[in-house]
């Protein structure tokens, strides 16, 4: 018998009695939505370490600029974006990056997190490795909580897909936040109108 | 500043398969130890504690948080209670997204695994983010004995390895640790100057010396949180980016999975994703929440589902609920044993009211003592986001370990005594009369001394004139019914 066979026989077993699977969608909380979400999204992006600034669309160039004033290699997984190359032959190449700029398919109120695609991020490695993160986001894309963020991104569809709140922090040295552990040491929000 | 490059630590000199001894944890004994710097005890209760205050805050800004607890512990009972089901569609469809599926049905196979792909594809650079499931198997002594440099990466992790110790808390590896003690490990580990213990710059040396772990690395191997049947993917949530990094740059990911992880699909996960980080240290949502259903062009997907016990505890009619577990660690960061005690005193890979439940049905000899590491307050129980019956189930546990006579002959004793006297109102009041009188009568160190391991560290009650049975004459009239106070 192999092992897979073994584990399933011992948990057919093993298995309690049928519990029917409950309906996890929202409705069944009975939450209240908040009246403006992109008031709520811009909050908790704040609480998550995160900088939010708000533009045009027309106007990003010098939105990043402003941002980021000085930075020395600059990856862009925009389109938009041309002279910021993100063509690499290999992940680590964006070891050095100092700025990292991509556009969110969306914003979470509840939590200030942006859902980040691999059609997205073009290299699944350059949001992780590069020092700085500058996230583009339509306001129309912000949507209330997790439960609607799942139900509209279709995580499978893509290979890859990560939600990043803040830039990358940790607490594990006598509970002192530190913000920038191993991803990014700062993460600026362009919160756009369409 | 700058972290020189060292070699790491030997790690091959760590005796491969630690967990095979069966010695009985003596608690109480390792919490006397813990409690002999009342510094060091006094600064971790508040540490941990500030986590339970911050969860709270947390809590308290989603009105539907108990709708939400509610849910959870529904979804996790319903897909335990088909879990044979949801693994194998998890393997149809992660195997049609392109990933290797294994089975491990226990620790050793689940390392021999590891290691033989590991060995196939001749990499010996192996950086791993948080999984207790690795620590739970013994992975890092398996594999430094077979020649793998195995670096623990998420920050906590890497100092208890640097230290050769073993996380105390399963969200907060180094909680036991001060400062200092961090500085002084890096000094000797990392090349940082000695005395320096301010957290910034402890925390910018550990980001150079692992970022160069994670560019030279050959595999990663990363925790799972959860595990998606309907879709085949799994989710990573961490918030320092360090599984992401691993994961994003490695030619080879392995995910190592208890079966215990799954659950239907997305619409479940909103459910877990926005209990998980409020519970674990009061963050809305954790930094990073990786989902990953394939691996990216080139690299290769190796995803280990792993048994070790599981299936075992699924069959317990009294425990199986406590694989509902997120490991959230809200249990531990509540308890007032664990706060006052460490987690290294549980000599489990889980300490605190999770693991006291969980440890028994592993090797019930080995974790006698632990269902007793309780006050049975049930703070564990209310705090806890998938609603598990902690209290409930230690106090089972006590049962079982004292019906098999493993509880230890003082304790066997006491309670037999205690119990004779419980059914038996005569001896009660007796009784009753003699502790009345001794406590009036007897100078307090006395007392307290007669009084066992109770009177050690507490004072001992005044006490009251009469009994209640006497007392109940007087003002109601006649005697209690018997019975009747239940």
């Amino acid at each position: 018998m192999t092992s897979r066979d073994a584990i399933l026989a011992a948990v057919q077993a093993a298995r309690p009695a049928a519990v029917a699977r409950p309906d996890a969608r929202r409705p069944v909380l009975g939450a209240q939505v908040a009246p403006d979400v992109a008031k709520e999204f811009m909050e908790a992006a704040l609480v998550a370490g995160a900088r939010v600034t708000e533009g045009r669309r027309s106007d990003l160039r010098a939105l990043i600029a402003d941002a980021y004033p000085e930075m020395g290699r600059r990856v862009s997984a925009m389109e938009a974006l041309d002279p910021l190359d993100v063509s690499a032959p290999t992940p680590h190449s964006f070891a050095d990056a100092d700025l990292f700029v991509c556009e969110a398919v969306l914003g979470v109120a509840e939590n200030g997190a942006v859902w980040l695609p691999d059609s997205r991020l073009r290299h699944r490695s350059a949001v992780f490795l590069a020092t700085n993160v500058l996230v583009v986001l339509d306001r129309a894309r912000i949507v209330e909580d997790m439960h609607a963020a799942y139900a509209q991104a279709d995580i499978a569809h893509e290979g890859y897909g990560v939600f990043v709140a803040g830039p990358s922090k940790t607490a594990d040295i006598e509970q002192s936040l530190v913000i920038g552990a191993h991803g990014a040491k700062s993460l600026t929000i362009v919160l756009v109108e369409s | 500043m700058t972290a020189p490059s060292r070699a790491l630590p030997v790690l091959e000199h760590i005796t491969d398969a630690p967990r095979r001894d069966h010695t009985p944890i003596d608690h109480a004994s390792a919490a006397k130890t813990f409690n002999e710097n009342p510094d060091r005890v006094g600064w971790h209760d508040a540490a941990v504690w500030f986590v339970r205050e911050k969860r709270d805050a947390a809590v308290a800004a989603v009105p539907e948080w108990e709708a939400l607890r509610e849910l959870a512990s529904s979804i996790k009972e319903h897909t335990l209670s088909r879990l044979d089901e949801y693994l194998v569609e998890f393997e149809r469809n992660a195997v049609a997204n392109g990933a290797h599926v294994h089975w491990a049905r226990d620790a050793e196979e689940h390392n021999r695994i590891v290691h033989e792909i590991l060995v196939a594809r001749g990499a010996v650079r192996l950086v791993k983010s948080k999984s207790m499931l690795t620590e739970e198997c013994g992975l890092n002594p398996y594999l430094g004995a077979r020649g793998i440099e195995v670096v623990d990466t998420d920050l906590g992790e890497r100092i208890v390895q640097l230290r050769e110790e073993h996380p105390s808390h399963i969200v907060m590896p180094a909680i036991h640790l001060t400062k200092e003690e961090i500085g002084e490990t890096f000094a000797t580990h990392l090349g940082t100057e000695a005395g320096n213990s301010d957290p910034l710059v402890l925390v910018g040396a550990a980001r150079l010396h692992l970022r160069e772990r994670f560019l030279r690395a050959e595999a990663a191997l990363t925790g799972v949180n959860f595990a998606l049947a309907e879709t085949g993917g799994i989710v990573v949530c961490t918030n320092e980016g360090n599984a992401d990094l691993g994961a994003a740059l490695a030619p080879i990911h392995i995910a190592s999975v208890g079966i215990e992880k799954m659950i239907p699909g997305a619409a479940e996960l909103a459910v877990f994703v926005r209990l998980l980080g409020r519970s674990g240290t009061g963050q809305r949502v954790t930094v990073y929440t990786s989902h990953v259903h394939r691996p990216r062009a080139g690299q290769e997907l190796h995803i280990v589902l792993v048994d070790n016990g599981r299936s075992a505890q699924l069959g317990r009619a009294d425990f199986w609920r406590s694989l509902k577990c997120i490991r959230c660690g809200a249990c531990m960061n509540t308890c007032p044993v664990y706060r006052r005690s460490g987690g290294h005193s549980y000599g489990s890979t889980v300490p605190g009211p999770i693991g006291s439940v969980l440890t028994p049905g592993i090797d019930l000899v080995k974790y006698a003592a632990l269902p007793f590491a309780s006050t049975l307050c049930g703070s564990c129980t209310a705090v806890c986001p998938v609603k598990i019956d902690l209290d409930a189930q230690l106090y089972r546990w006590r049962q079982i370990v004292t019906e098999k006579g493993y509880a230890g002959r003082a304790k066997s004793v006491a309670a037999h005594a205690g119990a004779k006297a419980l059914v038996h109102p005569r001896i009660m009041s007796v009784l009753g009369s003699v502790v009345r009188a001794a406590l009036r009568i007897l100078p307090s160190p006395v007392a307290r001394m007669l009084a066992g391991a109770w009177g050690k560290t507490r004072d001992l009650p005044i006490a009251p004139k009469e009994s209640f049975a006497s007392w109940y004459r007087a003002n109601r009239g006649g005697a209690p019914t018997k019975g009747a106070p239940r």
